[in-house]
């Protein structure tokens, strides 16, 4: 059954007006379609969002893995804005707006894109402008659906100085919009990297989500580095659960091409991060990554951004006799990346 | 997030020629580091080589940000001065910048 995911705290849908002029426009308002979950008939696109109540779905894996190995991937393109942090961005404006620090200001975020986009959509609902920083070597179709839905990019160059890593000078771009006297507080920042809303996002929906539809049965969750919200939030909540649950995190190589990953050695571990809830960190470079997100196309027709492939390969170098029945987590889909995957290709048909 | 770019090399016209000091001027008083200097790389963009730019800024971290881009970018740091809590920065713009 499918239920609206009112109990992440978004107002109800707007009641329509009931003065109604004439006989005949109370028919017509009694007759209209109301949103209907267990049909999925909805009046919003925000409640598509996932929730424990409307679970993204889980896939098994059965072509890519050792054999032994049981492996589902969480895939959260299934979220209305295309990823994981559809959820995030619910989040962090329900908790801006409870603490009265959304009123008429206009968002300023840091983001490799997925929750630009999120957020983007979520502001267009509203009538707000967003304005985002992005790291310099974000791909074009990320920009271009940031542009098409409304948002004003600041694409951070590589020679942002003095910072030297392209995602912490994003961060450190925001926050100079967001403080900057200039501006006299017209902008709100989300600050995914360090709200505890974030984190509460999987907390409260990514992990239930994960342990009901694995029935209690998750041995071992994987997730990438990122803002860590992800790896945070369900960590923190499996472990609850059962603190034998492993939880791996994946770290990509210094100076990657994998949007949404970060590697901690070059990039400021976020504020939210709770290394408590971590049993390993994997390491996995970009030709992996890349090399499995080809054969999670090709072998599973699993259509994943390049962060899956870097996930699927670390769970591909777990021992299955100690890693039980695996959960991975695919941030999101693959279309958006169409520009990185050809450059790809190309090369390799030049190479050959 | 609009930036206060002014060409003032017209302006300056029949003015006296030390004044003529830029042919752009960006005015980044009340910004926080990073932005004065993400301003100014995109204003350097526009530049043509050989056309340099005048910043005002009020924030100290520039007095060490503006050195570093000139360095990263290969422009040259004509003058950079701090009077009373303002820094005045001038670039030229040289090879492709």
């Amino acid at each position: 059954m499918y239920i609206t995911n009112s109990a992440a705290g978004q107002p109800p849908a707007q009641t329509e007006p009931q003065q109604d002029r004439t006989a005949a426009e109370r028919r017509a308002r009694q007759e209209r379609l109301r949103p209907d979950a267990s049909r999925r008939r909805y009046g919003s696109v925000r409640d598509l969002i996932a929730s424990p109540q409307n679970p993204t779905p889980l896939v098994r894996l059965s072509r890519v893995l050792p054999s032994g190995a049981e492996a589902h991937l969480k895939l959260e393109w299934f979220n209305p804005f295309g990823s994981i942090k559809d959820r995030t961005a619910l989040y962090l404006l329900e908790g801006m707006r409870r603490r009265g620090e959304l009123g008429g200001r206009e968002l300023v975020e840091a983001t490799s894109g997925n929750t630009g986009i999120a957020l983007a959509a979520l502001a267009a609902l509203e009538g707000k402008k967003l304005t985002v920083t992005i790291p310099s070597g974000a791909p074009q179709e990320k920009l271009t659906l940031l542009r098409m839905l409304g948002a004003e990019v600041m694409a951070t160059p590589d020679d942002l100085c003095p910072v030297d890593n392209p995602s912490d000078g994003a961060i450190a771009l925001a926050r100079a919009v967001a403080e900057s006297p200039a501006h006299r507080g017209r902008y709100a920042m989300p600050n995914q990297y360090a709200n505890p809303d974030n984190v509460r996002a999987h907390y409260e929906t990514t992990g239930p989500e994960i342990w009901e539809q694995t029935e209690g049965r998750v041995r071992t969750f994987v997730a990438g580095f990122g803002t860590c919200g992800t790896i945070t939030g369900v960590g923190r909540f499996l472990k609850e659960r059962d603190p034998s649950i492993r939880v791996v995190a994946v770290e990509p190589q210094r100076g990657h091409h994998l949007p949404g990953l970060k590697n901690l050695q070059e990039a400021k571990a976020p504020a939210i991060l709770d290394r408590s809830v971590l049993d390993d960190v994997v390491r996995v470079d970009d030709g992996p990554a890349y090399a499995m997100a080809r054969r999670l196309f090709r072998e599973e027709a699993l259509i994943v951004g390049p962060s899956t492939g870097a996930i699927v390969e670390a769970i591909a170098r777990l021992e299955p006799a100690e890693s039980g029945l695996v959960v991975g987590i695919s941030p999101d889909g693959g279309h958006k990346y169409a520009s990185f995957y050809a450059e790809r290709l190309d090369a390799e048909e030049v190479a050959r | 997030m609009s930036e206060r770019i002014t060409q003032t090399r017209g302006a300056a016209a029949g003015a006296p020629a030390e004044t003529s000091v830029a042919d752009a001027e960006l005015d980044c008083r009340g910004l926080l580091c990073p932005l004065p200097v993400y301003q100014a790389s995109r204003a350097i963009d526009r530049l043509l080589p050989g056309q340099a730019l005048r910043v005002v800024c009020t924030d100290p971290g520039s007095l060490a940000d503006f050195p570093a881009l000139a360095r990263q970018r290969g422009l040259a740091l004509l003058s950079a001065e701090e009077r009373d809590g303002v820094q005045v920065f001038r670039l030229r713009k040289d090879g492709d910048g």
